[in-house]
């Protein structure tokens, strides 16, 4: 009989190495965009109910509600941004994620269809880019976000030699 | 007109193509002309005109189309250039190939022409077609194709082999696997329970607009039961009709349909899953439907193509389709060890399905089981294991519980293991990924 895993960090643990982990800069834009959103929807929404009714206590109500949605984003970003990491295997790429819904996938190189480098505009502004492993199917889905550039330069061209050498076609 | 050429120019589909095509956008567009001018109630002139105009117009993007489409095939790739103001050129080299079809659509098969579909592994828009060869012609093609692609994969691209290459029509020796007799899938069809529910509501809808004199509600709500039931009989009864399994050498070869005729070939090595259903009166039978994966089935635009397209036996007793398994994945009824079941914590997510579920990994496939109404049995060969993925929820945590899931191209299987108990999830995870690399080595 196996051992009962104990904690949550064994059962997603790397198989080999440890997790390289994903730049803090991640956190960085995604707390840039939350703010800005939340503070967008509650101008614009001060604005209408203003505009409508004057009632104070409601305009008050909302921008206490955006907040609220703000402060529990800023978290989630530091959160979501501690959960990735992902491991260059000798043979796979594995890559884990989710802070509530956690996910672990393994990719061997060999399977590896391309693979895609994607960075926004804000991405740009603070130097990261996010690298997608695409396989022949589709449920695959292993993105790695907030890489910093250079990192994501390499695990492209690393991830791409590798593939190469592992091809089996599909 | 000899259907393979090494010429650079290339050359046109046989010339009645532009008929047939031309006749079917044609009638599509002298209907779509009619359901949107008869909408709004127009004069009769005014309604003829635009018929016949839209008529001949589709008629005339038939003709040029053809006109303007050129394929070759020389010694590593088909190409097929097509399009009237802006050109399209689709190169498929051999290595991408996965199956070649032959489609004769109802107005084609009356002028003995036929249409050679080739797919490839790819996202949306990833099959090529030459509309329209004469039926023999379709038939060498696909016999030279698969060939050449079997060629290419056993001698890893090289070219010289194909000098001299000679070319042979239907392989004499064809096996026959497998005969689907049409009453037994009428039979099937009749007994299945999409189809029951979908007669006694058209039942129950019919009596009771009868009943209380209602009838314009009832209509609207009979014409997409009806639609439903017309589209379960297109699919599951004309479309598999006098359904042929052969066996050749470059695959297993089905040969269906009563009005419109397709005529597949699976290669061996492009079968990337077998999924096994047993509907809820079927199993009463011993009845089998077995779904097969090929990469860039599922991704043909109209679905009840694909679907349809992805059946590899309509419906049989359990011995022919273990013998149709055999046949397309050598050693996969090789016993399999104690299969991982998900423990009496995960009722809480499926109250009766836990029960039903297993997973398991034999010495050449991954085996997926779930269901209770109808079963099914998801079966991926370990060398077509594309990644593997273990994920767990907050409830799943605190019942120390894990989905693994073995991912496959897009298509009817999905080997799935849900709440099983969280570690030895885990070990199979790795275990699996082990097995893959093991299977990807010995190439098979």
């Amino acid at each position: 009989m196996l051992p009962r895993l104990g904690t949550v960090n064994e059962l997603f643990a790397p198989p080999g190495a440890n997790w390289q982990h994903v730049s803090t800069r991640l956190c960085d834009v995604r707390r840039v965009m939350i703010v800005g959103l939340c503070a967008t929807v509650a101008v614009a929404a001060v604005l209408v109910v203003l505009f409508f009714s004057r009632s104070w206590w409601l305009a008050a109500l909302i921008v206490m509600w955006v907040a609220a949605i703000g402060a529990w984003g800023w978290f989630w970003a530091a959160a979501n941004q501690q959960s990735w990491g992902y491991a260059e295997n000798g043979e796979d790429l594995v890559v884990t994620s989710g802070v509530m819904f956690k996910r672990l996938v393994a990719v061997p190189y060999g399977r590896m269809q391309f693979v895609d480098v994607s960075a926004g505009p804000l991405h740009r502004a603070y130097g990261i880019a996010s690298v997608t492993l695409h396989t022949a199917s589709t449920e695959t889905a292993a993105t790695i976000p907030g890489l910093a550039a250079a990192e994501a330069t390499r695990l492209r061209n690393r991830l791409t030699e590798l593939g190469e050498a592992h091809g089996a076609g599909i | 007109m000899a259907p393979v050429s090494e010429r650079s120019d290339g050359l046109r589909t046989h010339g009645a193509s532009w008929l047939v095509q031309g006749l079917l956008w044609g009638a599509t567009a002298a209907a779509g002309a009619l359901g949107a001018i008869g909408a709004q109630g127009g004069e009769i002139l005014r309604l003829a005109i635009s018929v016949v105009g839209a008529f001949i117009l589709g008629v005339g993007a038939g003709f040029a189309s053809w006109w303007f489409t050129r394929y070759v095939i020389d010694g590593s790739e088909v190409r097929i250039s097509s399009g009237v103001l802006t050109k399209k050129s689709r190169r498929i080299p051999y290595e991408r190939l996965q199956s070649v079809d032959i489609v004769e659509p109802l107005l084609a098969r009356l002028l003995g022409l036929a249409e050679l579909r080739i797919e490839v592994a790819g996202g949306s828009d990833s099959k090529a077609s030459l509309r329209f060869l004469k039926l023999e012609d379709a038939k060498e093609l696909r016999t030279t194709l698969l060939e050449r692609a079997q060629r290419v994969d056993a001698t890893a691209g090289d070219d010289s082999l194909l000098v001299g290459d000679n070319l042979v029509g239907e392989p004499v020796d064809a096996e026959v696997i497998a005969r689907v007799p049409p009453e037994q899938i009428m039979i099937g069809t009749l007994l299945s329970l999409d189809f029951v529910l979908a007669v006694v509501l058209a039942v129950a809808l019919l009596v009771s607009a009868l009943w209380f004199e209602f009838f314009i509600a009832a209509v609207g709500g009979i014409i997409p039961v009806v639609g439903a039931l017309v589209q379960i009989i297109g699919k599951r009864v004309i479309a598999q009709w006098g359904f042929t399994l052969t066996r050749t050498d470059q695959g297993l070869r089905i040969r269906r349909g009563l009005l419109s005729r397709t005529s597949q070939t699976v290669p061996f090595d492009r079968v990337q899953g077998v999924s096994i259903k047993e509907p809820f009166v079927w199993r009463r039978f011993g009845w089998q439907r077995l779904e097969v994966d090929i990469a860039g089935y599922a991704s043909d635009n109209d679905s009840t193509r694909s679907e349809s397209s992805s059946i590899l036996l309509p419906i049989a007793d359990a011995a022919l389709a273990q013998h149709v398994l055999e046949q397309l994945i050598p050693g996969i009824a090789a016993d399999l060890p104690e299969a991982l079941r998900p423990p009496r914590e995960s009722r809480l997510f499926a109250p009766i399905g836990w029960k039903f579920r297993a997973v398991a990994a034999g010495p050449k496939v991954f085996v997926a089981r779930s269901g209770w109404i109808q079963r099914t049995t998801d079966i991926v060969p370990h060398h077509k294991t594309q990644s593997v993925s273990l994920a767990q929820g907050p409830l799943q945590r605190r019942l120390g519980l894990a989905t693994i899931e073995v991912h496959t191209p897009k298509g009817p299987v999905n080997a799935r293991g849900k709440n099983l108990e969280a570690a030895p999830a885990r070990l199979m995870v790795f275990d699996q990924l082990q097995r893959a690399r093991a299977a990807r080595a010995l190439g098979r």
